[in-house]
């Protein structure tokens, strides 16, 4: 294994990231290549805590754009501030200065909002992680012009000039497959699909994550979970889930599963009524041994 | 270490491969492997497989071509063993080649590149999995290709397709934008008028977009001569149903059922399982009945904001006059009236059937849904004013 990947899977696991080869060799060809990568899974399997964990072992800003329906150029990348700039003319009604330096006034830096994309950009010093976040939630058009963006790091504002990186931002996107995301998207990005964790690697995050559950019980969840998964399920459970499980769980001062303590905080595991009731059903029928001991 | 120029030869030759089993890897991103192999350890086998996934895949589905792939390139290069030493020869090193006199070693490597290459080809022609995921020319092929012509195992695909544009359709529905308080564009006009009595602009007003809500009626024909279609259409509704919000889905054949609720849930195999256990798929059509019908008990679900999809290749056993009275009252009631008609992918279909005739005038927009590129094109009609 090349000295640099396994560097980064030391640094993301020393960063409390439970990681694999294939997330440590992504990041590193991320971060060599300069490229944008694109992260894809269920729900709930760590994708943004890839970019959380990027920007802590790399001691750089993390810099985040939450994508959601309708987000619009204006709230990713810049925009004036229009109540400041009425307040500053208010201001300087009665003094000397003549229209164009007012104008150019109230055109500068002082009076730009920042927004994420912008503040990637423009960023001194050590490049930040850029994470835009659930880009399938955001709609088409929005991701044409991210492609623009992401191509040639620069934004040109028409009052200001143009503004180009001094050095890019690496970026992560992640993606829950709400949409499918354009083929122009994809081929600009590398990518990286985190499947639900197997089951040493779930035994892990628990007894990373959750110090106070023992090693039985950890095993015994990552078990339990392992068997959910197989269920067709409206929300299949992510890790996530596991982990507020296994907190709940320790809580309760609990050291191993019985069927008393999964009913009571079936909660925690799965978040839909219908979900809920199927899976009680399944415990009525199959009891907790189905569920815990089933290939171990 | 293989020299680059090995590297990119072999890489233009596994990108090539790549693309002939249906996934879209550009030229860049095979110079972005020739970068990647770069930046990784060419002995270790399985991180030369993470870091060319990283790169020439570009979604999961594609994942067991390539893995087939990269398994038939590896073992191919490895047997030929000439060219990309580092890479080839760190997997498996030709002891016994070193062994043997020269001659031997051409002959043999002659032979074992012959034996390669035939097992390759035979490898291709004798897999019988069908490639999961196809490429973008297939995507196109997929898009314009009837729906009756489809073979069975690339259902999948077009499952996933349908989905795709459902949710595209339900994006799409509205562009308008809406006051907000905070985000969205300055509103000038609302701002001007919210300051008229302060003389001069304190408090400004925004706008964003409105996502409007329309609600879709659909009613499918499941009768015998639909029966080719009505599995996608059926899979089309399913997909509307679970991302619109507010639809509500009808079938009928000679008689009228609510599926709604049969078509909610995570699964389309569970739904269509539901509805074989209600459906009427049989006999005669008789459309006006249906929609007489749908008119008396479900009339209410209708208003100015409503649109109705009828899915339906018009034979009706049924009277003309009692279809275009019924079509007449669905009009009134509804926002806009949309005809689907398979039949119409035909260039030389002719809407001539009696109740196809008798209902045309009433109808807002008539359109062909025999493929996916027609149900993309829906988008358009599905705006209410």
């Amino acid at each position: 294994m090349r000295t640099e990947i396994r560097k980064i899977h030391e640094m993301m696991e020393s960063a409390d990231y439970v990681t694999d080869p294939a997330i440590a060799t992504s990041v590193h060809l991320a971060m060599t290549l300069k490229k944008p990568l694109l992260i894809e899974g269920h729900a709930g399997v760590g994708k943004t805590e890839v970019a959380k964990v990027m920007a802590r072992m790399l001691g750089t800003d993390l810099i985040r754009l939450q994508c959601y329906e309708g987000l619009d150029a204006a709230q990713a990348l810049y925009e004036w501030n229009y109540p400041k700039q009425l307040l500053h003319i208010k201001l300087e009604e009665n003094t000397p200065h003549t229209m164009s330096e007012k104008e150019a006034a109230i055109f500068s830096p002082p009076f730009l909002i920042r927004r994420p994309l912008l503040q990637a950009i423009s960023a001194t010093g050590a490049p930040p992680v850029l994470l835009i976040d659930e880009i399938d939630r955001a709609d088409e058009e929005f991701e044409a012009f991210l492609l623009e963006v992401l191509s040639d790091f620069q934004v040109t504002i028409p009052e200001v000039g143009t503004i180009k990186a001094t050095q890019p931002p690496y970026v992560i996107l992640t993606s829950n497959r709400v949409r499918e995301l354009s083929d122009a998207l994809r081929r600009r990005c590398l990518y990286l699909w985190i499947d639900f964790p197997g089951f040493d690697k779930e035994v892990r995050i628990v007894t990373r994550k959750v110090p106070g559950v023992n090693e039985r019980l950890a095993r015994e969840i990552s078990r339990f979970m392992e068997t959910v998964r197989t269920i067709r399920l409206a929300k299949v459970p992510g890790v996530a889930e596991t982990i507020d499980w296994a907190q709940a769980l320790s809580s309760l001062h609990a050291d191993h599963l019985d069927e008393e303590l999964v009913t009571e905080t079936l909660g925690c595991v799965v978040k839909d009524a219908d979900d809920i009731k199927r899976l009680k059903r399944e415990l009525a029928t199959g009891g907790i041994g189905r569920f815990v001991a089933a290939q171990s | 270490m293989g020299a680059p120029r090995d590297l990119t030869r072999a890489m233009l030759a596994f990108g090539a491969m790549l693309r002939a089993s249906g996934m879209p890897v550009t030229t860049s991103a095979v110079m972005d492997a020739v970068r990647a192999l770069e930046a990784v350890d060419l002995m270790d086998r399985a991180e030369v497989y993470l870091a060319l996934r990283t790169v020439l895949m570009s979604r999961i589905e594609e994942q067991p071509a390539f893995d087939r792939c990269f398994e038939a390139f590896w073992r191919f290069h490895a047997e030929e063993g000439q060219g990309l030493d580092g890479l080839v020869a760190a997997v498996q090193p030709f002891r016994k080649e070193e062994e043997m006199d020269s001659g031997a070693i051409e002959a043999a490597r002659e032979k074992r590149a012959q034996v390669a290459l035939d097992d390759w080809d035979q490898g291709e022609a004798a897999d019988e999995e069908p490639l999961e995921v196809p490429g973008l020319s297939d995507r196109e092929a997929l898009m314009e290709q009837d729906f009756s012509t489809f073979p069975a195992e690339q259902l999948d695909e077009v499952a996933r397709l349908t989905v795709q544009i459902a949710r595209r359709l339900a994006r799409r529905v509205s562009r308008r934008r809406k006051p907000t308080r905070r985000g969205g564009v300055i509103d000038l006009r609302r701002s001007m008028r919210a300051n008229l009595m302060k003389g001069e602009i304190i408090e400004l007003r925004r706008r964003a977009r409105r996502r409007r809500k329309v609600r879709l009626v659909l009613l499918c024909d499941v009768s015998g001569s639909m029966d080719l279609y009505s599995r996608f259409l059926l899979q089309f509704l399913y997909a509307l149903q679970n991302v619109f919000g507010r639809v509500e889905t009808f079938t009928f054949a000679t008689r009228l059922t609510r599926v709604s609720d049969l078509l909610r849930g995570p699964s389309y195999k569970g739904a269509l399982r539901r509805l074989t256990e209600v459906r009427d798929w049989s006999g005669g059509t008789r459309i006006g009945e249906s929609i007489r019908e749908f008119n008396q008990t479900w009339g209410r679900l209708l208003d100015r904001r409503t649109i109705v999809l009828l899915l339906s290749d018009g034979w009706d056993t049924g009277e003309p006059d009692v279809l275009a009275q019924e079509m007449l009252t669905l009009k009134r009631r509804a926002a806009r009236v949309i005809w689907l008609n398979p039949l119409l992918g035909n260039p030389s279909y002719e809407p001539l059937t009696r109740g196809m005739a008798a209902a045309l005038p009433l109808v807002d927009h008539f359109a062909a849904a025999h493929n996916l590129s027609s149900l993309r094109e829906l988008a358009a009609h599905l705006r209410v004013r």
